[in-house]
């Protein structure tokens, strides 16, 4: 059907023939699902090669590889969200707390940074944080091992790449994730308490009893079930992305950014799917 | 099933294996008896490499078999792959050495990873690999602070440590000058000779070819066409053979290839 065009200036520079609109649409899909696929296979093989050596009575990886990576992703990182946290818990409760002001309902803005922060951002601007700084950095790794045939000589040994180099790396991630959100809220609580002295003349010892007032215990494990999922989130697209690097050191780079993207809207569309399934579920 | 047990220690039947639409392998029949070191020779880009990677399973062939001793390597579950890669060793080309491992660590990560013995067997093995390809001294430096030969070097007792039944070597000499590439040719006959392996030695080299090879093989546009001994094999009448061993421009390799533009 698209011969059926003669190739005339405008055609050729604009493709709007609809089939091949559709057919690129199909195509993009096709691609994107075999993505998804990929990455839920990844993070089943990840899963079986490892249960598969505990089932045989060995450790699945040395606990000194896991806080190896643990220690470099999270001690690491802790000032950077308690930093960001603080910042926009201290604009976050200034700017609620002056609309709420005009009604004289200030003193909700405790409450209001505190369950936000726990159930939501805490665990949505950490998630994004650390797949900056982590995915970024496992994806680079795993990829230079792969174009420089490392991990086929792992391979060759007879050794699963998947345990040996992606079963720490993700569990470090999916064991810091809730850590750090919660460093996160913290910051935020902090920021918003001192705001509240400051400005709405709300004592440490009554902004206390808002926040707890506020705070349910579901608030708190929403966002710490978030977490381990944006946690595994991260760190399947991190070493997926880094495995299946190809084309040397260029190929690297194109890895690296695309981990960071995927795994940015993979944690912002987990998110809202978590959010969309917990208020029809549990309303 | 096949009952008749190939008695080679690997045995390649009529493998073909295309990348989409690239052919590079059409139809490749070897078999490799033990302690025979075959030196499989070919232009680069003629999937000498590639058939080093399906003798280790990393890659499947689009059609036909491999065995490695009684195993079919095509047909094995992952676990039981697993296991026989343990009894093959293999020397990349660029030695592929972990950069974020010191030297030992390098060379006991199959030990620890795959066996349960304790720290001080470990250390014992470690020693003694390194000092059998003669590189104790460097046991505590990271592969970044060695050279290219030295980096074979622990990259063959790597090879070793697992006391393995055969051993493949991509281009062993590739990027090295031409007194380590002989120490490294030494160092495949004395070792293979002592630890009564076999091995398959992938090369385009033709000096290093005929010192190490007690049978030479040659690949070329997907298929092998001439298997033989070292000396049967140098007098051979096939033009592509001859051209190859006697490095001439003249003759039916280059012939409708971009590189014969080059020569013109
Ligand atoms: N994973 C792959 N995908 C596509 N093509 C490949 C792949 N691996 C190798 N090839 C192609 O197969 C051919 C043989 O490669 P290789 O075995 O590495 O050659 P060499 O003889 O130089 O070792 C090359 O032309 C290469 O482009
Ligand atoms: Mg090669």
């Amino acid at each position: 059907m698209a011969e059926a065009i003669p190739e005339t200036e405008e055609n050729r520079s604009f493709e709007t023939n609809p089939v091949v609109v559709v057919q690129g649409v199909g195509q993009m899909g096709r691609s994107f699902l075999a993505e998804v696929g990929g990455m839920f296979w990844f993070i089943v093989n990840t899963i079986a090669e490892t249960t598969d050596n505990m089932r045989r009575g060995r450790a699945p990886f040395r606990a000194s590889s896991f806080f190896r990576h643990s220690a470099r992703a999270g001690v690491g990182s802790v000032p950077l969200v308690a930093m960001v946290s603080f910042f926009l818990g201290l604009t976050m409760a200034l700017l609620t707390g002056y609309q709420l002001e005009r009604f004289g309902t200030e003193r909700l803005v405790p409450g209001l940074v505190a369950i936000a922060f726990t159930r939501e951002l805490g665990p949505l601007l950490t998630g994004i944080m650390l797949a900056a700084r982590i995915g970024a950095s496992f994806t680079a790794e795993l990829g230079t091992m792969q174009v420089s045939e490392e991990v086929e000589a792992i391979e060759a040994m007879g050794i699963s790449p998947l345990r040996f180099l992606v079963a720490p790396r993700m569990l470090a991630l999916v064991a810091l994730m809730p850590c750090l959100s919660i460093i996160s809220s913290l910051a935020a609580i902090f920021a918003t308490s001192l705001i509240s002295v400051a400005y709405f003349n709300i004592a440490f010892v009554y902004f206390n009893d808002l926040v707890l007032s506020s705070l349910l215990i579901r608030d708190i494990v929403t966002g710490i079930a978030k977490s381990f999922l944006f946690g595994l989130l991260i760190g399947a697209v991190a070493c997926y992305r880094g495995l299946s690097v190809s084309g040397g050191a260029a190929g690297v780079g194109i890895a690296t950014t695309s981990s960071v993207v995927t795994a940015i809207t993979a944690v912002i569309a987990f998110d809202t799917v978590f959010n969309v399934v917990y208020v029809v579920f549990f309303p | 099933m096949n009952n008749s047990t190939p008695p080679h220690v690997v045995e390649l039947r009529d493998v073909r294996l295309q990348f989409g639409e690239k052919k590079v392998l059409e139809g490749v029949s070897l078999a490799v008896e033990p302690q025979e070191r075959l030196v499989v020779m070919g232009q680069s880009g003629s999937g000498k490499s590639t058939i080093l990677r399906l003798v280790l399973g990393i890659l499947q062939p689009t059609a036909g078999s491999i065995f490695f001793q009684q195993y079919e390597i095509t047909r094995l579950k992952r676990r039981k792959l697993q296991q026989v890669r343990t009894q093959i060793g293999m020397v990349y080309q660029y030695s592929a050495l972990l950069s974020s491992r010191s030297v030992r660590d390098n060379i006991a990560l199959p030990l620890e990873e795959l066996t349960t013995k304790t720290r001080a067997e470990i250390d014992r093995i470690v020693d003694e690999k390194l000092e059998m390809v003669g590189m104790l001294a460097t046991k505590h430096q990271m592969p970044s602070e060695l050279s290219g030969g030295m980096k074979k070097r622990i990259s063959f007792a790597r090879a070793l440590v697992m006391d393995p039944e055969l051993i493949l070597f991509d281009e062993p000499s590739a990027g090295l000058d031409p007194v380590i590439s002989s120490v490294i040719d030494e160092l495949i006959i004395s070792l293979s000779e002592q630890s009564k392996v076999t091995s398959i030695i992938v090369t385009h080299e033709m000096d290093s070819a005929f010192r190490v090879g007690t049978k030479m093989a040659m690949l070329y546009r997907g298929s092998i066409i001439e298997v033989g001994e070292p000396e049967k094999f140098k007098q051979s009448k096939n033009p592509v053979v001859a051209q190859f061993l006697s490095g001439s421009t003249e003759g039916p390799i280059l012939e409708g290839t971009n590189d014969a533009i080059a020569t013109k």
